[in-house]
């Protein structure tokens, strides 16, 4: 049936007509605008050949044996889901009726007989051009689509899959129809601190997944390398700003969890609130946006801040991003926060967060394609490896010529920096510190622990010695808030004081040891009175300050305090790992 | 049409109404909206009382029109936005970039 011809154009026809004259004149019109021909000549065999051979366009008489041409219409257009394939009628019915009837069946057109060639191929290549359009946006559709899934595909493979600890942070996600954004990344800092966000970034599609290279290599360098949580906010914001368009920019929340401070770090930008729960599912905090999305300012606004909360081991912080509460139903009623919060203790209770959130929006969604990705992060606050590991301390004395190591020697290097007035509000050298060390010495496991040291001692000699805060306050929830107030409070207005620090480094035969000193302009204090109170409120687990100092006891060979208190000197010693 | 603009007589206060759904697929409408008023220091007025309705892809088309108002040494105000889209703008934290009248 197959008209062989040598013309160029591929396209493919079918006519349908009962009247073998009537299909060899339309044959020959289409042929002359360069279609390839077949023919059926009832409904039943158009339909059977509309499936074998899939034409470009198909011209259809409407009385005829066997099928009418308004059932063959039809049968087509519903096998033609994915394709246009124009459907024209070809009648000698001049009436309203078959006019309405044809464009009912499906029809794209009809054409009255009788009428001239030029009528005919003015028509036919009107419904080519509709076609043409047809499979452009066709195409364009599954370009889009394409690229949704290479940015699913980029997220989850590539960014997400580095995540840390991820059989104790659960994340529950569920891409939209076209994926929109949505970012869940955790990190581990030196000190054990656990770093999470869960990000929005505007757009859908690749589009907008341009930032979330950047972002992810920021979360976890600066994780890494010990910086603050604000830090890190800092640097994400510019970057973003520098690097996104206006109109694209990051909805995210940050949070920092310390298992040996016993607090939550927390910062929102943009996102609907993140949660603190206890063990019964109860809400001890809200933590609502406090700042414009990310990548919107050059920098972060004056006064931006991290809300610093106590938590207990069995608490829970729970971040979702907006497509929670805008999940919708066919009624049009959306998901809303207080659904969620009700999901939320259900699933505490039930000790699957996660899993009873996600059924319940499904639930309450029943099937409807969801625009937005819907995610949420449930984080326990405690179980966190502790810091105190008396294991990863040296062991050295079992091992080494004590001699050696307490051998005055002279140091291999030595790095000083003095730190007065603003710049200690502005600065922080820990990471700069812990650079150092790694570029003269490579990476060290051991270097963990020196880092946790350093931290400790900068915040007790910033704390306590130059902006003289007491860490009594810390000692009841309500305090704690206090204390971080009222150091921020000091540190904006600081312009005295200074603190100075001194590394010197020396080479053993089989590891190294450490002299690290801290000098701060403070009052001071009775160090003896410190280790004796430490002692007695570690034993009775009822303190929240003063823990640091045991920390860095623990870690540390020797600590000692010098001239009052306002001077520590700690010496670290540590054996190279064998391989 | 769901967004709808009206200059003033002097050319230094353009209002933009957004109705209904202030998403993605009012992007180009809204860009039509303001793009060719280049007088330096026009206002530009954006009511949303009537939009029931916000996505962040509108915010980012409003951070659009604070950019080519700022650039043209002019200002945007957002006149009585909705419950539903005063939700989203708080979240957003917008009232911190812009004046947001009630």
């Amino acid at each position: 049936m197959l008209n062989s011809s040598n013309k160029t154009n591929n396209k493919l026809a079918l006519v349908v007509d009962d009247s073998i004259t009537q299909c060899k004149a339309l044959s020959m019109l289409l042929d002359e605008e360069n279609y390839q021909v077949i023919t059926a000549h009832d409904g039943a065999s158009a339909v059977k050949t509309y499936i074998k051979y899939q034409p470009d366009l198909v011209l259809m008489d409407i009385n005829m044996p066997i099928m009418n041409g308004f059932e063959a219409a039809k049968k087509i257009k519903n096998l033609s889901s994915d394709t246009l394939c124009p459907l024209l009628f070809i009648t000698n019915l001049d009436t309203e009726q078959a006019y309405i009837s044809s464009l009912d069946a499906g029809g794209d057109g009809i054409l009255v007989k009788p009428f001239s060639p030029q009528v005919f191929k003015a028509k036919i290549n009107s419904l080519q051009r509709i076609n043409d359009l047809y499979s452009e946006i066709k195409t364009l559709q599954q370009e889009q689509h394409k690229d949704a899934e290479l940015a699913e595909e980029l997220m989850s493979g590539v960014i997400e899959s580095r995540n840390y600890a991820l059989d104790k942070i659960s994340i529950g996600k569920q891409a939209a129809a076209l994926f929109s954004g949505d970012i869940q990344l955790t990190a581990l800092c030196p000190n054990h601190d656990v770093n999470i966000l869960l990000g929005d970034f505007t757009g859908h599609g690749l589009r907008s997944t341009i930032g979330a290279i950047p972002l992810s290599e920021t979360f976890r360098a600066m994780t890494k390398k010990g910086f603050s949580l604000i830090d890190i906010i800092n640097q994400v914001n510019k970057q973003l700003f520098d690097l996104l368009p206006v109109d694209l920019f990051l909805c995210a929340t940050f949070v920092s969890i310390s298992s040996h401070e016993k607090s939550a770090y927390i910062f929102n930008a943009g996102l609907p609130n993140a949660y603190l729960f206890d063990e019964q599912g109860k809400i001890k905090h809200k933590f609502s946006s406090t700042h414009p999305p990310l990548g919107v300012l050059p920098e972060l606004m004056d006064n931006s801040r991290i809300t610093i909360v106590p938590i207990d081991s069995l608490d829970r912080v729970v971040l979702i991003s907006d497509g929670i509460i805008e999940a919708g139903n066919e009624a049009g009623a959306l998901f809303g926060l207080d659904r969620f919060e009700v999901a939320a203790k259900e699933g505490i209770l039930q000790q699957n967060l996660v899993s009873t959130v996600m059924k319940s929006i499904n639930e309450f969604c029943a099937g409807k394609v969801q625009e937005d990705d819907i995610s949420l992060i449930d984080i326990p606050c405690g179980g966190w490896r502790s810091e105190i590991d008396i294991t990863e301390k040296s062991g050295f004395d079992t091992i080494y010529n004590m001699e050696e190591a307490y051998q005055i020697t002279s140091p291999d290097w030595q790095w000083h920096l003095k730190l007065s007035g603003q710049s200690l509000a502005s600065v922080n050298p820990i990471p700069m510190i812990m650079n150092q060390i790694s570029d003269i010495e490579g990476d060290g496991k051991h270097w963990q622990s020196v880092y946790t040291i350093l931290t400790e001692l900068f915040v007790n000699a910033l704390d306590h010695g130059v902006l003289k805060l007491s860490s009594k306050l810390k000692n009841s929830a309500e305090g704690f808030a206090q204390y971080f107030n009222e150091r921020e409070k000091r540190l904006k207005y600081l312009n005295t004081g200074f603190i100075s620090i001194a590394i010197s480094y020396h080479s053993l035969a089989a590891g190294g040891k450490m002299i690290i000193t801290f000098k701060d302009s403070g009052e001071g204090f009775d160090s003896l009175q410190l280790f004796k109170r430490n002692s007695f409120a570690i034993d009775n687990k009822q303190i929240l300050s003063g823990r640091g100092i045991e920390l860095v006891n623990q870690l540390s060979d020797s600590l000692e305090y010098q001239e009052n208190g306002t001077l520590v000197e700690v010496v670290y010693i540590w054996q190279s790992t064998k391989n | 049409m769901t967004v709808k603009s009206d200059i003033s007589d002097d050319y230094k206060h353009l209002s933009i109404q957004v109705e209904k759904r202030f998403d993605f697929s009012q992007h180009q409408h809204f860009r039509d909206a303001y793009i060719k008023h280049t007088e330096e220091g026009t206002e530009f007025l954006l009511d949303l009382s009537q939009a029931d309705y916000m996505d962040s892809s509108a915010l980012g088309m409003i951070l659009l029109l604070k950019d080519h108002a700022e650039n043209i040494g002019g200002k945007i105000v957002i006149n009585k936005p909705s419950e539903a889209v005063n939700k989203i703008l708080e979240i957003a934290q917008f009232h911190r970039l812009m004046t947001i009248v009630h």
